[in-house]
């Protein structure tokens, strides 16, 4: 009960969010990234934390889905359908490389996919005729209106993200409370143990890593609306996409529904602010302590930012039980 | 007769390869780390070469040991202050611990050197001998020849040095290792160092071909995976035969597909062996 009323009270305060901020102003952006980044790490996290898969190659299905509803706007469909046809298209994908990857393990599949996310931004780089290769590829202006997905304020979009945010954490949390959940738990503690007591691995794998894609895809849409121009590098990116969605789930803490809404709100602020300190400086220097910041957290906290929380409550239960 | 000399391009580059990538096996056969940062490293050799070659006048070849000594002291201090913390953490932490390493030393570079492109001129840059109906890049054959020293050097160290034979036994059961009076802390150090160290010696061999920038080390990431995969993660031997694979692979794609699609046949080669082959085409013996 205690928990449901802490939920609402975040849900309302973050639906007022955007309007305390200035529509025209730099934070109302950061503040829709944030929020696109944690449902990104929340759809990461269906695969990366129940069954304790790495990815490295989400960036491959976001991609995927922002080519997708963009290439399809060119020809007057509504991103709205475009962000469906993306979805399925990147669980088709998910399931295509799941297929010979699923069996791997640990560092072995973090590997294979992250091959896969450059395969994908090879083929983007390529396809000039469909993606405008190297050079980018522009979403088609239209006049402001909801069907069409354009808006001439920022705000608009900061809504969505978080319908996104509180639509992919709750998928997120159906399944960690259903049947799946438990079997993919097991996965993750031991496959062979799960095989042995009839779990099959293989299936539970492949449906996780197909939603996963799929909510991944659909959520590339609305990064394209919001940036209105992306080119391969960008959006199959290696260090921007996969790894950065993948961080987020672990500094915050892999495998719970809060973890990659902590990791979003603490990493890309952050790098907002060091690029706004740094960048006119010194080419590099952001990065570097954003690296350097990376490192302290996973030596001081291997389990995530969650497990502070954890270590409050135990003493704080200590304190009050004599 | 193209087809000839695509595969004796390859097996020269891929002889560098496999120098590069023996370092990656190496951190991963004695702690069971995956280190995301190795390519790194290959940055690092590469920037203390030009240098050499800048201020020195040392030709980039004469300077991979001094390559291979700055990686190697930062390597240990890495080790000893960052890595060996995470040793016993879940697989989450070790990847990301050494994807922040890699940020930090990516984005150090570009701060301390700048973005610009950087290339050393040597007299023998362009020449070739001629071999019958082939012909043989003076610069690709000189790395070639570099690699294979270093490779016997490291092979006689394994094999017939103390510190190689305890750091066999490190990787084979640390325990027992320190029941038998091994220090198995600086075991780890002394991998760590000279993996990193002989992937900087690398990356000093091939300056006179290839130019030098701070993201230079990402173009090898999936490269040094896919050779250090193909022969087994862990497997010194399986990395020289993964290299020479990688290099002659890539260069017979570059017959047939256009140069951008090159990378693609290696990722796709990378993902089927792992799906088919994980433990390697060599096999699992370490």
């Amino acid at each position: 009960m205690k928990q449901r009323i802490a939920v609402g009270i975040l849900i309302v305060a973050a639906a007022l969010l955007p309007l305390a901020l200035d529509p025209r102003g730099y934070w109302i952006r950061v503040l829709a990234i944030t929020l696109l980044f944690a449902a990104m790490a929340q759809a990461w996290n269906i695969v990366g934390g129940l069954a304790n898969q790495i990815s490295l190659g989400h960036a491959a299905f976001f991609g995927i889905g922002a080519y997708t509803s963009t290439v399809l706007l060119k020809f007057g469909i509504s991103p709205w359908l475009g962000m469906f046809a993306g979805g399925v298209l990147g669980g088709l994908a998910a399931f295509i490389v799941a297929i010979p990857t699923m069996r791997l393990q640990g560092h072995y599949f973090a590997l294979a996919t992250l091959a896969f996310g450059e395969v994908m931004r090879v083929i983007a780089n390529v396809w000039t005729s469909l993606t405008g290769g190297p050079g980018g590829l522009s979403v088609p202006f239209s006049a402001p209106s909801f069907w069409d997905y354009s808006f001439k304020l920022l705000r608009p979009h900061a809504y969505i993200a978080l319908a996104a945010l509180i639509v992919v954490t709750a998928i997120f949390e159906i399944i960690r409370r259903s049947a799946m959940g438990y079997r993919l738990r097991a996965i993750r503690q031991n496959q062979s143990a799960a095989e042995v007591i009839g779990v099959d691995t293989t299936r539970v794998k492949l449906q996780a890593a197909v939603i996963s894609g799929a909510l991944m895809a659909m959520l590339g849409t609305l990064y394209a609306q919001i940036a209105v121009f992306f080119d391969p590098d960008t959006v199959f990116s290696i260090a921007g996409i996969s790894i950065r969605i993948a961080l987020i789930a672990i500094i915050g803490g892999v495998g719970t529904a809060a973890g990659p809404i902590l990791g979003a709100f603490f990493i890309i602020p952050l790098e907002e602010i060091m690029n706004d300190l740094f960048s006119s400086r010194a080419a590099g220097l952001s990065q570097l302590v954003f690296g350097a910041i990376l490192i302290a957290v996973i030596l001081w906290r291997p389990r995530g930012f969650i497990t502070v929380f954890d270590a409050l409550r135990a003493r704080a239960s200590r304190t009050v039980t004599p | 007769m193209s087809f000839l000399q695509a595969i004796l391009d390859g097996l020269l580059i891929g002889g560098v390869y496999a120098v590069i990538s023996i370092g990656l096996t190496l951190v991963y056969g004695v702690m069971g780390i995956v280190n995301f940062a190795q390519a790194e490293f290959l940055t690092i050799g590469m920037f203390v070469a030009w240098f050499a070659w800048a201020f020195l006048g040392l030709d980039p070849v004469l300077a991979a040991p001094l390559s291979f000594a700055v990686a190697f002291a930062i390597g240990w201090v890495v080790q000893g202050q960052l890595i060996a913390r995470i040793l016993s953490a879940p697989a989450v932490a070790q990847i990301f611990l050494t994807v922040g390493i890699l940020i930090v030393i990516e984005n150090g570079s570009l701060l301390l050197f700048g973005s610009q492109f950087r290339s050393v001129t040597t007299s023998y840059q362009t020449s070739s001998l001629s071999l019958g109906p082939l012909f043989i890049s003076v610069p690709y054959l000189i790395a070639f020849a570099m690699s294979l020293a270093c490779g016997i050097v490291l092979w006689w160290f394994m094999r017939a040095s103390w510190f190689g034979r305890a750091m066999r036994a490190t990787a084979q059961n640390p325990a027992a290792a320190r029941l038998m009076g091994i220090d198995t802390a600086l075991m780890y150090k002394l991998a760590f160092a000279l993996g990193v160290g002989l992937t900087a010696f690398g990356g000093a061999v091939i300056l006179p071909y290839v130019t030098v920038f701070p993201g230079v080390g990402g173009q090898y990431v999936v490269l040094m995976f896919t050779v250090v995969v193909l022969g087994g993660l862990g497997s010194v031997a399986g990395a020289v035969v993964g290299g020479l694979a990688v290099g002659v692979i890539q260069s017979l794609s570059s017959l047939v597909f256009p140069i951008q699609l090159q990378n693609l046949v290696l990722f796709v080669v990378f993902i089927l062996v792992l799906a088919v082959r994980p433990q390697g085409l060599v096999g699992a013996n370490r």
